[in-house]
């Protein structure tokens, strides 16, 4: 987390408070959940104030019944999730970095996910409504309680992802699943090549698992629903890997969710190491894997990958004496994995020695459009000026 | 005179007999399948290329002439209505399948390829695109994107912004933009997400990509007949605490039924107050399992009667007569209006019995049939406008019933869209600044306002204006708002 020395912060407690920061701070605004991912996109220009979300950690309504949770934005998903689970609900997403109090705001903004977003989506799916303070104190709802809605512009996804550039989001509701009454994981030893191959073939098969990734040499498989039914898809899979000449090894209870926690914290990374994320068609899965080693083995650099192999996402974290070897990594990972039609970005790492996102390598063709947007809703540039893509 | 122009510049542009402007040819465009509202365009064009798209558009940006995009016209919300002194943009024309990628379960199409002809070019790799708005024999995936469509199975799949991941689209300047893309992630705004839903107003798709579902393993269906609609929400309420997430539940009360079996003698009980259709898809034994504790939960909530399909045949006959159930009110009631609304599912009861109340004072008959997994409503208010006055009634009866909807924390529109039509019952969902920021993100894209002028938002010219003393938001008696 960056120091905030010599920074304003504000720390509101109910929407007028927020609205009034937003509208009456002057400068340029940092909006801040628990700060897990402040290192996301470029460095802001400037700051002149942070706007915390802390005291906006309220779950303002849980109708059960209608599966719809009303959340402020500064309330840590895990206690969400706690909150829900008498119930026997949940808000379907596991992104990294939780257990350090990552917020339900937070995530939204950055558009994180985890191993479940194969069945479940990213909030892009789950939220289906905002609220937001816009820089000039416009204090502006998109969506709505009811998930089946298609009236006015979908605001809700725009400000997901947008890494606090466009407003400050206060609330978000969001829809719930049922918590899955059995889960089970099998892990079949796999090296990238085989992994690729299992997860297409997995996911043409009759087996709908909730999680596929590839990392720690093997594709991990979640099942998750009815026991019956887990068991019969557990049998489909073992005897898919069999097919394809590999074993399999069956976990549950607290085994499986310790695998799951180290499989999903592989992705934020650890202080020190340099992570960077590609996003390919699931079939280039191998090619991603071989581009990252031969980027890493030129640049005389670590490398790790964590895969969501079904969905193509990989996470590769990098580790050297000196920084600048990373950063040439990343670099030439990024120019390998744009000629497999994928994109890298940097998401954690030497941010002065490499940007976050290489306009070169991945032209954004709506880049005057995405300007347009921001200049309309935040006409001085006063949210995070210059964090987001092309300067936005 | 501008017109004249256009016209020849359009003409040089696009191939010969692709610019219609003779009158009577005009006149079979001047209105979608909301037909209470008709305006004859001032020119057709039908291109046959994105470029072709992109230089209509251009040549209107340049003119400051408004244009509207139509697919297959088959939108109830008077999305695709014409702009009289506007070009319509009809993409008929545009559908091919331009790429079909089995591996990553991607699809390319234009966008006057219809919804079931996605599904169709890969059932053979069992694969399926999941939306399925009822219209989706004829519908385009153009008209899809522009309206964000849903259908029975959004329960468990989700609507068109959850299936399309890139978009090609011509913005309201002329130029051709790539929105979202086949891999995950893009970097940047999700404009995408802003422009499916957007009903045209942001400008026109030329290419899709959709991504596709494997066919399930298993597809189990039931229908449960009850006393009334009532007890068949409590069946619905119980399924949904039980921890099912079914690939649909659609209800239909009395005078739905009795439509249906009219038109379709699909084979619902007419002496049942509600019907409950109940479909489960997924792996063999996980569908199994919860297929028998949905009966379980239905026969305690009352069912007096069940009939699960025995075959795909059957399964096909219940949702023939369930998708017929607009057109089919044809046999009840000379003419109706088809209304779409969004509740939270728990006030069902409490929402029907008002509704019914409404329908009462007015003198006239409502039929239901819902989504009611998600409470999307759709009442048919029945009427005969050969009466005198009788349409007026059913007219401001069936703006009541959306209003009804927002009052209790729902929505003016589940999947039709708002269009003309409801443009003017925006203000009742959103207080000024929610369409003030709407309408700054519309000027991002379109900041001249050519691109489906007049649909959405409300105008004074449509809506009136709307003075007169501070009167506290619905939404905030309804407490779901606060006013700073």
């Amino acid at each position: 987390m960056r120091a905030d020395v010599g920074v304003r912060v504000l720390r509101p407690t109910d929407l007028r408070e927020a609205r009034d920061a937003v509208r009456d701070t002057p400068g340029a605004l940092l909006f801040r959940g628990a700060g897990t991912k402040q290192d996301w996109g470029t460095a802001p220009e400037s700051t002149d104030a942070v706007i915390d979300t802390a005291g906006l950690d309220q779950l303002v309504d849980h109708s059960a019944g209608d599966m719809v949770a009303i959340v402020g934005a500064g309330m840590p998903l895990s206690r969400l999730q706690e909150a829900l689970a008498p119930a026997g609900q949940w808000l379907a997403i596991d992104p990294p970095l939780a257990a350090d109090g990552a917020t339900v705001g937070g995530v939204f903004a950055a558009n994180d996910a985890g191993p479940r977003r194969l069945r479940y989506g990213t909030l892009r799916d789950l939220a289906i409504g905002v609220t937001v303070v816009l820089a000039d104190g416009e204090v502006a709802r998109s969506g709505g309680r009811v998930v089946k809605n298609v009236a006015g512009f979908d605001l809700v996804r725009l400000l997901c992802g947008s890494l606090g550039t466009l407003g400050l989001v206060t609330e978000v509701i969001v829809r719930l699943h049922p918590l899955p009454e059995t889960s089970l994981t099998l892990r079949i030893p796999a090296d990238p090549a085989l992994a690729t191959d299992l997860a297409l073939a997995l996911a043409h098969s009759v087996v709908e698992p909730s999680a596929m990734d590839a990392a720690e040499g093997g594709l991990w498989v979640r099942l998750e629903g009815r026991a019956a039914g887990v068991n019969a898809q557990a049998d489909a899979v073992a005897a898919l890997a069999g097919d394809l000449g590999a074993g399999c090894q069956r976990l549950d209870g607290d085994d499986e969710a310790a695998a799951w926690r180290r499989l999903r914290e592989a992705h934020a990374g650890q202080p020190g190491e340099t992570v960077a994320r590609a996003a390919a068609l699931p079939d280039r899965g191998a090619a991603v894997t071989v581009a990252l080693d031969a980027a890493a083995g030129a640049a005389g650099v670590r490398a790790e990958l964590a895969s969501h192999a079904a969905l193509g996402l990989h996470t590769a974290r990098l580790t050297a004496e000196n920084p600048v070897a990373c950063a040439a990594a990343v670099a030439d990972w990024r120019r390998r994995v744009s000629a497999l039609g994928g994109t890298v970005v940097l998401r954690r790492g030497p941010h002065d020695l490499d940007a976050w996102l290489d306009p070169e390598v991945t032209p954004l063709s709506a880049l005057t459009l995405m300007r347009a947007v921001k200049a309309q809703l935040d006409p001085d540039r006063r949210c995070a000026p210059g964090r987001f893509v092309g300067g936005i | 005179m501008a017109l004249d122009d256009l016209r020849r510049e359009l003409c040089r542009a696009l191939d010969t007999g692709a610019v219609l402007s003779d009158p009577a040819q005009l006149a079979t465009y001047e209105c979608d399948g909301l037909t209470g509202y008709r305006v004859v365009p001032a020119l057709v064009v039908l291109p046959a290329s994105t470029s072709q798209v992109a230089a209509t558009v251009l040549a209107c940006a340049r003119r400051g002439v408004p244009f509207v995009a139509r697919g297959a016209g088959t939108g109830l919300s008077g999305g695709a209505l014409p702009h009289a002194e506007g070009v319509l943009i009809v993409l008929s024309r545009m559908r091919r399948i331009l790429d079909i990628d089995v591996a990553n379960q991607r699809m390319v199409v234009e966008p006057g390829v219809t919804n079931a002809e996605i599904t169709r070019a890969v059932a053979a790799y069992g694969l399926y695109y999941a939306p399925d708005p009822s219209s989706q024999i004829v519908c385009t995936i153009g008209g899809n994107v522009a309206e964000n469509s849903g259908g029975a199975h959004c329960l468990k799949y989700g609507f068109t912004t959850n299936h399309v991941v890139a978009l090609e689209v011509v913005a309201p300047d002329g130029s051709v933009v790539d929105l979202g893309a086949p891999t995950l992630d893009p970097p940047g705004y999700d404009l995408r997400g802003v422009f499916v839903g957007a009903e045209g107003t942001l400008g026109v798709a030329t290419k899709v990509t959709v991504r596709l579902l494997r066919t399930p393993e298993a597809v189990r269906t039931l229908v449960a007949d009850f006393a009334s609609p009532a007890q068949a929400g409590d069946a619905v309420s119980g399924v949904i605490a039980a921890g099912i997430v079914p690939a649909a539940v659609e209800m239909l009360d009395a005078l739905a039924i009795a439509a249906c079996e009219e038109a379709t003698g699909a084979g619902y009980s007419r002496d049942a107050g509600a019907a409950l259709v109940v479909e489960l898809d997924g792996p063999q034994a996980e569908v199994a399992a919860e297929f028998d504790a949905v009966e379980r939960i239905c026969r305690d909530a009352g069912a007096s009667h069940i009939r699960v399909a025995a075959d795909d045949t059957e399964r096909a006959l219940i949702w023939r007569g369930r998708k017929a159930a607009f057109a089919a009110m044809g046999r009840l009631s000379p003419d109706y209006f088809v209304q779409d609304g969004v509740i939270p599912r728990m006030r069902l009861g409490e929402v029907l019995a008002r509704m019914a109340e409404m329908a009462g004072e007015q003198g006239l008959r409502v039929a239901n049939v819902f989504h009611a997994g998600d409470g999307n409503l759709h009442p048919l208010v029945l009427y005969d406008a050969s009466r005198s006055g009788e349409a007026e009634r059913a007219e401001r009866l069936a703006t009541a019933i959306v209003e009804l909807c927002v009052e209790v924390g729902g929505s003016i529109t589940g999947e039709h869209g708002v269009g003309t039509d409801k443009a003017c019952s925006m203000p009742k969902m959103f207080s000024e600044a929610d369409l003030a920021v709407m309408a700054r993100v519309r000027a991002g894209f379109d900041p001249h306002g050519l691109a489906n002028p007049g649909k959405v938002f409300p105008t004074p010219r449509l809506c009136g204006e709307r003075p007169g003393p501070y009167k506290p938001h619905p939404l905030e008696l309804a407490g779901v708002v606060e006013r700073l």
